[in-house]
């Protein structure tokens, strides 16, 4: 009876946010005159059905298993990281700017890791503030989202601005230096293999590996881990590092697989939306993969539903908001 | 010219300093409020279109549909044990997808509406009657705190969670509560945004103030008082944008200051308050 | 006879441990009732369903002769039942005066009336008989202070039943008596007093009728001049255990743990050797403690086994050989929701693989070794530690530290919430680690036990040393003057 109650909770501690966001959707689709039904088999269909489809679906949940990874690492560790969004998009910015500039083979890899040391960047200060000083980094991050969005949007209008380009945008980088195409003619691009193979790290890492073993314990009981030897500040350091380069490498997989460039609106909140993924999927390595190709599915396929029927895209919003809600309430009374 | 700046300044302050009040009464009941932005935007909607009927059913209105909102997201953090952060977040980001779904597929408009005969906010001795609203505010939160059994108890409720629920306070309730005012006032300061300075609706036109106003109750902290001047300094700054930039100073960087600010306090609190730990310890 | 406040067939579970199990509990108007326990007896439990902060599984509350159902706290309060818990219910950063009128703040309009509220605080204390500092933050003020303002704030909400929860837990014994003397005050005035503890003497004391709990169930009532010292100890305990007990050490060694003037104190423990810290809780021994395992930065020397480690991390020190077992087993000594066998290697588990990764037969091997050798009953090694009942949870940190069989021990409450068998058992495994030539530094609330183990007690008062007495029995009225701050 335990057995199976532990087997079936997980489970439904993830379907059950999707329903409440599916029924309160279906109230909003009904009250303003459409069809519920027809719209989710719509999404269903427009998300699954086909591999151009599937395709589709993968590679917007490309970003999203990056910044839903990069979420849970921290999280992992006890560490509130809202502040991925802002790793994403500096790890962008950078990226564009290396690989519109770089010639040659390494193009590709060197972008790559300035796009990561760029996320970088962005964590470690709040994550030393937090290591050294305790300072509460739900709200550091938080904030280093919005000056980031300010800084890179200066960047992008003053010293790093393409030419002849009416606004906001850096140089195309040049075709050589794109992410190769894993299933032409779709745009499925190498990137959500970088992902799947770094998220299949983490499952391994955070399991088997020593400093993995003190980022669980720090994260379940801080004071147990300290009182037993464990250097917890050097552990929120790495998770935030970490968390870091995994945002800044999406960010970077994102301008050279799918934007070919940076422009002002890079991320649309796919930072905030890989909160909701590391939630849902509990901070597992498979939860993250399932949340992200959720979340992707919603997203890819809220856009082709928008060109089929009048129903605005801004639904799946409203959708994957509702999803993040409730994606950490009690579900059962504890007592 | 001065006297330009001072008066965009006050403008500017107005709808600031009224969601930072909320916020800071969410905060000090223990509770701290991400979803002000989503109530802002909930607060302005409905606020431009009620202000057909004029412009003080509009604002209480806007303050009602932000009490309600946050009702909606203080029970999902006190009865359903939501994180207040991720139901902050989430709040906004369902409350702007609702609107914009509703502005293009009810409205057939994209993005921005217009609404037919909007009663913009009356001035009383220059000044809008919101902005005198924060005027008497300030000082009633303060008062209100320190020698009214509501203020006491709230202030018990963020202090010491548990110990108030022991003597039979009922804290669920009183965050509750705390919860509504703060989305009474971010609605009302959505209210100020459309009556009170633009004049038509738009999707993007908060445009982070939550945000702000957050920044401004962590910078005053929790001090009615030290929140609403710390609302007047990012007031004073984004009016005084144009004039930076004419002098080379880019808006994108003007609009990080209270974020950058937030942190620089934050730290600073930290580091004061660790040393005096160790102080005490030693 | 009316019963005040009472309890019919209560039961009370927590997952798989029965807290209470068909409780009955009848508490005459106008007595002092005591109900005394072991740690662990659901003598919390009872009190908490009494006020109302927790429900029964089956059974009721019975208030003046009424089965009656308390849906939270307000419902014992409006009932005249005031509670004074544990841990206490002050908010820190209140004034005392705020404390004490939170819920039922007198006013004037609007606003409260902080003269009439002064007023009545003054009546309130100089009718107990306390002096209270009211403009005081909570958080100032002695633990003491603290609850004479929690006992009067239950008075003046018109509590006439009184429950309090180990009262006497964290005070020194001057301040017991004076507390004492104020229950039988409040008794003579005709107010209801339910008393929880497990220090028998006191109850003796006070008491005029006493319940005992044992394992959730009632044992025994009788009025307090019906019991013996010695029957009410069996009643207790369950069975007899010998209390003159005391082997002393074979052989004492070379200083294994010298601390130079850490804070202020000064102090050595040798291999073979059981030092006993002995203190009123909050005296400097939750800080002792942690400096010396290095949670918490300190000026002065400490060295292990002759090796300065005063600037050592904590993962340093144990790998210098430093055991620890915290005194707080829910927060510092278990991470609760990791499994059996991550909690077993937390401390060690950098020894059991290569390369930074960790090998996955050497954890089994070390977690089995361990698990067995302190016979935690279990099942799953991948379950999390909080499905163990309390006293397998010790055995496990027990075993954890004392498997490497460190040179030094610093055991901080280790029987805390354990039964009387499973103490039995960790105060033999500790006086194995001493016989085979380790160093204890041992830091005990329970006398008993520290004089019982100890080859040498150390008193702290007020984060000083106030003196050091030989282990044993006889040693017992030593201590208590020592803890005061009184020279013997």
């Amino acid at each position: 009876m335990t057995e199976i109650r532990l087997q079936v909770k997980p489970v439904l501690r993830a379907v059950v946010p999707f329903v409440i966001a599916l029924v309160l959707g279906g109230f909003v689709l009904l009250a303003t005159g459409h069809n519920p039904f027809d719209f989710y088999q719509l999404l269903v269909r427009e998300a699954f059905g086909g591999t151009d489809r599937i395709a589709s679906t993968l590679s917007s949940a490309t970003p999203l298993l990056f910044t839903g990874l990069a979420t849970a690492i921290a999280f992992r560790a006890g560490v509130f990281n809202v502040g991925v969004e802002g790793g994403f998009i500096m790890g962008g910015l950078v990226t564009a700017t290396v690989a519109a500039k770089m010639p040659g083979p390494l193009a590709i890899p060197v972008a790559m890791l300035a796009g990561a040391a760029a996320g970088v960047a962005v964590s470690a200060v709040p994550g030393w503030l937090k290591a050294r000083w305790n300072v509460d980094e739900v709200v550091t991050t938080l904030m280093f989202n919005f000056v980031v969005t300010g800084l890179t949007g200066w960047l992008v209008t003053s010293f790093l601005q393409a030419r002849g380009v009416a606004n906001s945008a850096t140089p195309l980088i040049p075709q050589p230096n794109w992410l190769p195409d894993l299933l032409p003619p779709y745009a499925l691009t190498s990137g959500v293999l970088i992902g799947l193979i770094l998220t299949g790290g983490y499952a391994a890492w955070i399991r088997l590996s020593m400093l993995g073993y003190e980022l669980r314990q720090t994260g379940l009981n801080a004071r147990f881990a300290a009182a037993q030897g464990i250097n917890t500040s050097r552990v929120i350091i790495v998770s935030m590092l970490l968390s870091g380069a995994i945002a800044g490498l999406g960010g970077a997989t994102h301008a050279l697989g799918i934007v070919h460039r940076f422009v002002d609106g890079f991320s649309p909140g796919y930072g905030f939306t890989g909160i909701a993924v590391a939630l849902i999927g509990r901070n597992s390595a498979i939860g993250v993969v399932v949340g992200a190709i959720l979340f992707g599915a919603l997203a890819s396929a809220g856009t082709t539903a928008q060109l089929f029927s009048d129903i605005p895209l801004d639904i799946v919003d409203v959708l994957s908001g509702t999803v993040m809600i409730f994606a950490v309430i009690r579900l059962w009374r504890q007592r | 010219m001065i006297q330009g700046l001072l008066h965009s300044s006050l403008l500017l302050w107005t709808p600031l300093v009224l969601a930072a009040l909320g916020g800071l009464l969410h905060r000090v009941s223990g509770v701290v409020n991400i979803g002000l932005e989503g109530q802002m935007l909930g607060g302005a909607l409905i606020g431009a279109i009620v202000s057909q009927q004029g412009w003080f059913l509009g604002t209480l209105a806007a303050g009602a549909t932000g009490g309600l909102l946050g009702l909606l997201m203080s029970l999902c953090i006190t009865r359903l044990g939501a994180n207040e952060i991720i139901a902050g977040l989430g709040f906004t980001i369902v409350i702007s997808g609702l609107i914009g779904y509703l502005l293009r597929s009810v409205f057939d408009v994209s993005g921005t509406l217009r609404v037919n005969g909007l009663d913009p906010l009356p001035e009383i001795l220059g000044m809008d009657p919101l902005f005198w609203l924060a005027i008497v505010l300030i000082p009633a939160i303060t008062w209100a705190l320190r020698h009214t059994a509501a203020g006491l108890r709230l202030r018990a409720t963020g202090d010491g969670f548990d110990a108030a629920g022991a003597l039979g306070l009922p804290v669920n309730r009183i965050r509750d509560t705390a919860g509504v005012l703060a989305g009474v006032l971010a609605g009302m300061a959505g209210a100020h945004l459309v009556l009170g300075q633009v004049g038509l609706f738009n999707e993007d036109m908060v445009a982070g103030r939550g945000f702000i106003a957050l920044a401004a109750f962590y910078f005053g902290r929790s001090r009615p008082w030290a929140t609403a001047l710390a609302c007047l300094l990012f007031a004073v700054f984004d009016a005084g944008q144009a004039r930076l930039q004419t002098e080379g100073v880019p808006a994108q960087l003007i609009q990080t200051l209270p974020y950058v600010v937030v942190v620089v306090v934050l730290t600073a609190t930290a580091v004061r308050d660790s040393r005096g730990k160790a102080r005490r310890a030693g | 006879m009316t019963i005040r406040l009472g309890a019919r067939e209560v039961s009370r579970a927590f997952g798989a441990v029965r807290a209470n199990s068909r409780v009955t509990l009848s508490v005459a108007a106008g007595t002092v009732h005591a109900v005394v326990g072991e740690n662990g007896a659901g003598k919390t439990t009872l009190m908490r369903i009494l006020y109302g902060l927790d429900q029964p599984d089956s059974g009721t509350v019975v208030i003046d002769s009424t089965p009656v159902r308390l849906r939270g706290p307000a419902d014992g309060i409006a009932r005249g039942i005031g509670l004074v818990q544990q841990e206490l219910a002050m908010i820190r950063s209140l004034s005392l005066l705020e404390n004490l009128v939170l819920g039922s703040e007198p006013r004037k309009g609007l606003r409260i009336d902080w003269t009439e509220a002064r007023k009545s605080a003054d009546e309130l204390a100089s009718t107990a008989g306390v002096e209270v500092p009211w403009d005081c933050l909570a958080a100032d003020v002695s633990v003491s202070v603290r609850q004479q303002v929690e006992i009067l704030r239950a008075l003046r909400r018109g509590a006439d039943v009184l429950i309090l929860d180990e009262p006497t837990a964290a005070l020194a014994p001057a301040q017991v008596t004076e507390l004492l003397r104020l229950l039988r005050g409040l008794r003579d005035a005709g107010r209801t007093v339910v008393f929880i503890s497990h220090k028998l003497d006191e109850v003796l004391a006070v008491a005029d009728v006493i319940t005992v709990l044992r394992h959730g169930e009632v044992v025994d009532t009788r009025p307090a001049t019906g019991f013996s010292r010695d029957e009410l100890v069996t009643s207790v305990v369950g069975e007899h255990v010998g209390s003159g007990e005391f082997p002393s050490s074979a052989e004492i060694g070379d200083p294994v743990l010298a601390v130079d003037d850490l804070a202020g104190i000064s102090l050595t423990v040798h291999s073979g050797e059981i030092v006993g810290i002995a203190g009123v809780a909050g005296n400097g021994q939750e800080e002792l403690v942690e400096r010396i395992v290095g949670l918490r930065p300190a000026p002065g020397r400490i060295s292990l086994s002759g090796k300065d480690i005063s600037g050592f991390s904590v993962a340093r020190r144990r790998a210098a050989g430093l055991g620890y077992v915290s005194g707080d087993r829910h927060t510092e000594g278990l991470a609760l929701d990791a499994s059996l066998t991550d909690n077993t290697i937390a401390g060690t588990h950098r020894t059991l693989g290569n390369f930074g990764w960790l090998s996955p037969a050497r954890v089994r091997s070390q977690v089995e070794r361990i698990l067995t050798g302190y016979s935690v009953r279990h099942g799953k090694t991948s379950a999390p530690v909080r499905t163990l009942s309390g006293g397998n949870q010790q055995r496990l940190i027990i075993g954890r530290e004392l498997d490497r069989k460190p040179p030094l021990l610093v055991a901080a409450g280790p029987t805390r919430g354990v039964d009387v068998l499973g103490e039995s058992y960790i105060h033999t495994r500790l006086r194995e680690l001493r016989d085979h030539g380790s160093g204890i530094l041992l830091v005990s609330e329970q006398l008993d036990e520290l004089l019982s183990l100890s080859d040498r007690v150390i008193v702290l008062h007020r984060g000083e040393v106030a003196g050091e007495v030989p282990g044993g029995p006889e040693s017992r009225a030593a201590v208590g003057d020592l803890m005061l701050g009184r020279r013997p």
